[in-house]
C-alpha cells in the first residue's frame, strides 16, 4: 500500500512540476519536482529496507548512513526547496531537479508519466 | 567559538571551474556562536549541474573535517551579482577564502574595513578613561585594537577588520550608545 502511494504522489508532483514549468512557473516547478524527489527517495528505502522515514531529518540520517549516493541528490537539493518562498528559482535549476527525479524514478523503476 | 576554516589548512579536492571557496555568515565573526557554517563555491561560467555537483563534494569534504553543519551555496559571477543573491553583500564584504586565507572581496581588489565611531561628549572623564583603557589597554594589557589588529584614525574613529565588528560594537556599547557604523571597501 505504501508503496502505491509513493508512486502516486511521485508520479502527481511530477507533472503538476511539469506543468509549472511549462508555464515557466520555476519556484513552483523547483517545489513540485522536489516532492516528487522526496516521494521517490522514500519509495527506494522502501524498497531496499521494507522502512518508511518519518520525517526530513530521518530521511537524511538513513540515506546518509545508507545510500550516500541518494543522499547526495537531496541534500544538494533540499536548500532549493527551503529557499523557493524567497528566491527566484531558474529554469536551469528546475531542470536539475527534474533531472535528479529522472535519475530517483531510474532508480526504483517507476514511471512518472 | 569561531570556526575559522581559513585559519585550519583543510586539504580540500576541487576542480579548476572553481574560482574561490568562501566561508562567510555569523560564523566568521569573532565573539559569535555559530550554530552553522555558510559557505560559497564560486565557480567560473559551468552548467548549474556540475557547480551543484562539485559544490556537493566539496561540502562532504569538509563535512569530515568539522563538526558543525555546513550550508553551500553554488555561483557563478553572474549569479553572484543577480539581484536575487541575497547574500552577496555579505559574502563580498565580510566573506573569506578559505583557500588563500584572506578576504574574498582582494579578488576584485577591494579591502573591506569597518570605521566606528563614537561620541564621547557627556560622559564622565572615568567611562573616557575606561573605554581609552578598552580600546589601547592598561599597564602592559593589550586593548582591543592591538589585540586585534585595529586603528585609531581620527578623534571617535577607529578602523578595524570586518571580523571583528561585534566585539568591538559590543564592548564600546558598554560605554556609549552613540555608535555609528560605516563598511568600506578601498
Amino acid at each position: 500500500m505504501k508503496k502505491e502511494i509513493l508512486e502516486k504522489t511521485a508520479r502527481e508532483y511530477f507533472c503538476e512540476g511539469e506543468e509549472a514549468f511549462q508555464k515557466q512557473r520555476f519556484n513552483s516547478a523547483v517545489v513540485l519536482y522536489f516532492k516528487s524527489l522526496v516521494a521517490l527517495v522514500d519509495l527506494y528505502i522502501l524498497q531496499k529496507t521494507n522502512k518508511t522515514p518519518s520525517s526530513h531529518n530521518e530521511r537524511f540520517r538513513i540515506t546518509e548512513e545508507k545510500f550516500p549516493k541518494v543522499y547526495d541528490l537531496l541534500d544538494k537539493d533540499f536548500p532549493f526547496y527551503q529557499q523557493s518562498y524567497m528566491q527566484i528559482m531558474t529554469k536551469e535549476l528546475a531542470e536539475v531537479i527534474k533531472d535528479d527525479v529522472q535519475i530517483m524514478a531510474k532508480k526504483t523503476e517507476t514511471k512518472l508519466q | 567559538m569561531t570556526c575559522k576554516l581559513w585559519q585550519k589548512k583543510l586539504k580540500l579536492n576541487y576542480s579548476k571551474d572553481i574560482l574561490d571557496i568562501v566561508q562567510f555568515g555569523s560564523s566568521i565573526l569573532e565573539g559569535s556562536i555559530p550554530n552553522d557554517i555558510d559557505i560559497a563555491v564560486i565557480f567560473q561560467k559551468i552548467p548549474l549541474k556540475e557547480q551543484l555537483n562539485q559544490s556537493q563534494q566539496i561540502k562532504n569534504q569538509l563535512k569530515k573535517q568539522i563538526d558543525i553543519p555546513i550550508h553551500i551555496n553554488s555561483f557563478d559571477l553572474y549569479s553572484f551579482f543577480h539581484e536575487g543573491n541575497f547574500a552577496k553583500e555579505n559574502i563580498l564584504f565580510h566573506g573569506i577564502s578559505i583557500i588563500s586565507g584572506d578576504y574574498f572581496s582582494k579578488n576584485f581588489g577591494l579591502t573591506p574595513r569597518v570605521q566606528i565611531s563614537y561620541d564621547l561628549k557627556n560622559l564622565k572623564k572615568k567611562e573616557k578613561v575606561r573605554l581609552h583603557y578598552t580600546l589601547r589597554g592598561k599597564k602592559g594589557n593589550y586593548g582591543l585594537l592591538k589585540k586585534f589588529g585595529g586603528s585609531l584614525i581620527g578623534p571617535g574613529i577607529i578602523e578595524i577588520h570586518p571580523e571583528h565588528e561585534k566585539i568591538f560594537v559590543e564592548e564600546i556599547k558598554k560605554i556609549t550608545s552613540k555608535v555609528k557604523i560605516k563598511k568600506i571597501l578601498y
